[in-house]
């Protein structure tokens, strides 16, 4: 077990501590063991289920995206494309993302309940699973205590957003704070994250022998409860620090940055992709700025191709690093555009009939399920679905099966999903 | 104080050498505990040392100082656990103590407000009693200046952001969770679907007297206006949509008529639009209720059950705000005797505390039995002292303590200035900074050990909370490394922050390490690490 180098330690400081404490201390040897993370555990972390959700926050519009009516009353000034699946177009404002259609599912035929934000966003994200007077978790919170972190010892939930960062436990609803997302605010790490200034990585090494020794000699004889619940917290702390370089934007390669773009979400998607192949559990994406009620064409031409760039090398990436088997990817908002353009040449909240996009692991391939009418105003399939339906699938692709799986509430069941949805079966491999 | 000390510790024993003491309170909770064992082996008492960085915690709100360790360590006499209960009930940090703990119970990280802290200081510090507190919460006059405080409790939570409405439900939820151990939530649009004693009625007749509440700004205190009340609430279930009114009721008393007052009759003193001052309503709910809650059912119920959670670590009702048939008490006789006592007593949380801090339940060791594993040990059956959450609060206090900045504990205490050579801005800073890592977010009551990925990013790495390890020369690294004697270091080392002495083979690893460090740099680097190393510890962050 070597220690990091670190620019602020000599080499004398790393002979100095360690090796003096574990000297001095009876039956000290071994006493690292459990922080330093095993170089397999990576390689187990890619055969697990990951999630990838993709946050287009303020509604993207599925004219402009995945559900094209050029040429209609509704249709606005873009024309569509051709996709890799024969017969289906998306908005020629997304080409790259077009020609990755044969590895996505897209489900046009979404019929939600709520137009305001404020109310629409956490109904979205924690599935909407009936009133039950409890406040659910958010899909990141749910995955988090349904799967567990896995073998990477890094946190389940990681959010990376723009602005602020911090730890967000409101998502987490009734399972409690540890389920909470750790949010990076522009894909920076929050807060303490780095060892104070003049703090040696030697001498941490030493403390925190140290004080696995202290908590060991406290466990002795006691409930294991609180002195589990203390290791895990520093156990996780250490594991993500050492992965700084996580972070680390200025070592993406000119390629990446181009291909992924130079925008806030290619960025924030390239610090994802480290997240997922580091192997935390769920990584967030979220992007803002996609409530165009004014200007929306030209929006819509400024942040559809960031969005087209960032998603289709990311699915590519996946792809080619034989990951999509393995990662739930979801790209959504919470809801969709309005037909009618405003007297602001823009579109408002729509929640009546809009699209998602979603693949990798457990999902179908090259699939377009449902659609809507020629106008695009309402739901033109023998089912429109809502987002419980969608909660259902996402579980049936990560293997957990969400009607017979339960949260425990105290002693209260709940179901992980609105009862009266299940999966949509189409939209699975 | 008017009673006797009446349990004396005899060599770790308890004795009970006074003719009346097995009336006293604490004697009937130990039987009616014991009662439950049922052959079951329990926990030693603890020792020493364990007693008395608890009791420090609970009373004072923060651990002892080396120096009183020290002389209760060396005291023999066999009184000296209950003469300590009643200094620390009687001492100066008893009300600022009570003050946190009723905060962070009361208003669960809602927020803060320095005339609300005033006011609970207050209270406390003249032991008001429970029902009085109570009425003054809940009464919020705005016309009672000695009181303006307590109306943060309503002010707080009938405030809005932005376009949402003001969450009427949310108050009345909190009013019969906190005050009278019911959680009624479910209840709003109907009767509760699990809990038959939960009705809609309940959830609708507390609602009344608060529908017509709204804060009052700008006024530098927390302020409610009550607007008129002329008519019934009306509500109907959802399911059978059938209307119904009720006025302001207490669950499980009587309804309070609206009175159908004449228009010139309606106020008191009529509200003046021009001065923005608010009316006094003639027929004022919170007033009625105000007058009521001592005798609505559950009230002493849900403090004694309360206070019970605090010191002993589990609720003789669990969850605390779920009081009702379906959910009784692990020791039904024990929660009525203590209900019944607590009120007989004039409601006196001095009184009540003492009792349960002096009883063998309370001074228990948290180590388990001899031999025993935790599933032989039931938590609720109080077998072994439970480790309990310390608040944000109670680290802070015992952090700065441990680390030698008493100049620091005593300039927030007394809410002044700080000392120039601190800096007037550090040190609302450092609470702030404690607060944000390890307290939890509004409304996510802090009622076990929860530690967060945060907390331990904070203790590992917050420049300023590592500063006080070494900054200045009363820090405890800088003064500590300066000793030439190792086991001098060592013993100030543990009982700094573990409020104990080192056990024998503990002392020689301590040594060991002192010694292994030659030079000053690496003493002082070692005494630093081993420093942080306690401190991190959960003999230092859990109450045991």
């Amino acid at each position: 077990m070597k220690a990091t180098p670190s620019p602020l330690c000599t080499p004398q400081d790393h002979q100095w501590s360690r090796r003096k404490i574990l000297g001095s201390l009876a039956a000290g040897a071994g006493g690292l063991a459990g922080l330093l993370h095993p170089a397999v555990a990576e390689t187990l972390a890619k055969r697990e289920k990951q999630v990838l959700f993709i946050w287009l926050d303020g509604g993207i519009s599925q004219f402009e995206s995945w559900d094209p009516k050029p040429g209609t009353r509704f249709g606005g000034p873009f024309r569509s494309i051709p996709t890799s699946v024969p017969g289906t177009h998306f908005c020629e404002l997304m080409p790259r993302t077009a020609r990755l259609a044969h590895l996505l599912t897209v489900v046009r035929n979404l019929t939600t309940k709520d137009n305001a934000h404020s109310s629409g966003v956490p109904r979205i994200l924690r599935g909407d699973p009936a009133n039950r007077g409890v406040k659910y978790p958010y899909f990141g919170s749910a995955v988090a205590k349904l799967m567990g972190a896995g073998v990477s010892g890094l946190p389940p939930y990681v959010w990376i957003k723009p602005g602020n960062g911090g730890f967000l436990s409101e998502n987490a609803g009734f399972l409690g704070a540890k389920y909470g997302a750790i949010a990076f605010g522009d894909g920076k790490p929050p807060e303490n994250f780095t060892l104070p200034e003049g703090l040696a990585t030697a001498e941490d090494e030493a403390r925190q022998l140290l004080r696995e020794r202290f908590t060991k000699s406290y466990a002795a004889g006691r409930r294991a409860g609180a002195t589990e619940a203390q290791a895990t917290v520093y156990d996780m702390a250490l594991q993500l620090m050492k992965r700084q370089e996580l972070f680390d934007t200025s070592r993406f390669s000119k390629r990446d940055l181009d291909r992924y773009g130079r925008s806030e979400i290619g960025q924030h998607m390239l610090v994802g992709r480290n997240m997922l192949e580091a192997g935390v559990r769920f990584v967030q994406v979220t992007s803002y700025g996609w409530d165009t009620h004014g200007d929306h064409f030209n929006g819509s031409a400024s942040l559809i191709p960031k969005f087209d760039a960032a998603f289709a090398s990311i699915v590519e990436d996946l792809r080619d690093r034989g990951l999509l088997d393995n990662v739930l990817v979801v790209a959504m908002s919470e809801f969709g555009r309005t037909p009618r353009i405003n007297g602001h040449i823009g579109r408002d909240h729509y929640p009546e009939a809009w699209s998602l996009a979603m693949a990798g692991a457990g999902i179908a391939r090259g699939r377009i399920i449902g659609g809507t009418d020629a106008e695009g105003v309402f739901v033109d399939a023998p089912q429109a679905y809502d987002i419980g339906s969608l909660f259902h699938t996402w579980y049936a692709a990560l293997g957990v099966d969400s009607e017979k799986v339960e949260f425990m509430n105290g002693d209260q069941p709940l179901p992980i999903a609105h009862q009266e949805m299940a999966p949509i079966k189409e939209a699975l491999a | 104080m008017g009673w006797l000390p009446a349990i004396l510790w005899v060599g770790g024993v308890l004795a009970a050498p006074l003719a009346f003491s097995e009336d006293r309170l604490a004697s009937r909770i130990d039987a009616l505990i014991e009662d439950h064992w049922a052959g079951n082996q329990a926990s030693p008492p603890a020792d020493d040392a364990e007693f008395f960085r608890r009791i420090h915690l609970d009373l004072s709100g923060i651990i002892p100082t080396v120096e009183e360790t020290r002389a209760f360590l060396g005291d023999s006499s066999s009184d000296k656990r209950d003469r300590v209960v009643s200094q620390l009930l009687d001492g100066p940090r008893y009300p600022q103590r009570m003050a946190e703990w009723f905060h962070v119970h009361f208003m669960e990280r809602l927020g803060d407000d320095a005339a609300w802290e005033v006011w609970l200081r207050e209270s406390f510090a003249q032991n008001k009693p429970w029902d009085r507190m109570a009425r003054e919460i809940l009464r919020a006059d705005l016309r009672d200046e000695a009181n303006h405080g307590a109306a943060y409790f309503y002010a707080k939570r009938l405030e809005n952001y932005g376009q949402n409405a003001i969450d009427y439900s949310g108050l009345t939820r909190d009013v019969g969770r906190l005050f009278l151990g019911m959680d009624l939530q479910c209840a709003e649009c109907h009767n509760h679907k699990l809990i038959d004693d939960y009705l809609q009625a309940d959830f609708q007749g507390l609602m009344a007297a608060f529908q017509n509440l709204v804060p009052v700004k700008d006024r530098g205190y927390p302020a409610v206006e009550e607007r008129l009340m002329t008519t019934k609430l009306r509500y109907a279930s959802v399911f059978t949509q059938k209307e119904k009114f009720t006025g302001p009721r207490l669950p499980g008393l009587e309804e309070i008529e609206v009175p159908d007052l004449p228009k010139d009759q309606q106020y008191l003193v009529a509200p003046d639009k021009k001065t923005k001052t608010p009316g006094v309503p003639r027929f004022s709910p919170l007033q009625e209720f105000a007058t009521r809650i001592a005798g609505a059912p559950g009230f002493d119920a849900n403090l004694v059950n309360r206070v019970w959670f605090w010191l002993m670590g589990r609720g003789l009702v669990e969850p605390l705000d779920q009081f009702h048939s379906g959910n009784p008490p692990s020791h039904p006789e024990l929660l009525s005797l203590l209900a019944s006592e607590f009120a007989a007593h004039g409601r006196d949380f001095r009184w009540l505390v003492g009792e349960l801090t002096r009883t063998r339940t309370y001074q228990r060791s948290s180590r388990l039995p001899e031999g025993a594993r935790e599933q032989d040990c039931p938590p609720e059956l109080y077998l072994t002292a439970l480790e309990r959450r310390l608040s944000a609060e109670q680290l802070l206090w015992s952090t700065l303590r441990a680390t030698g900045h008493q100049e620091r504990e005593v300039a927030l205490e007394n809410q002044k200035a700080p000392p120039a050579e601190v800096g007037a801005k550090e040190l609302p800073g450092l609470r702030e900074r404690f607060r944000k890592a390890l307290a939890n977010d509004p409304r996510q009551p802090e009622l076990e050990f929860a530690p967060s990925l945060k907390g331990a990013l904070f203790m590992m790495n917050d420049p300023e909370l590592l500063r006080l390890l070494d900054k200045g020369d009363g820090a405890v690294v800088t003064r500590l490394a300066a000793l030439p004697d190792d086991v001098r270091v060592a013993e100030e080392l543990c009982l700094s922050f573990w409020s104990r002495l080192p056990e024998k083979a503990e002392l020689e690893n301590l040594t060991a390490c002192l010694k292994a460090s030659s030079g000053a740099g690496e003493r002082q680097r070692m005494v630093r690490d081993l420093a942080w190393g306690m401190m991190t510890s959960p003999e230092f962050v859990v109450n045991h």
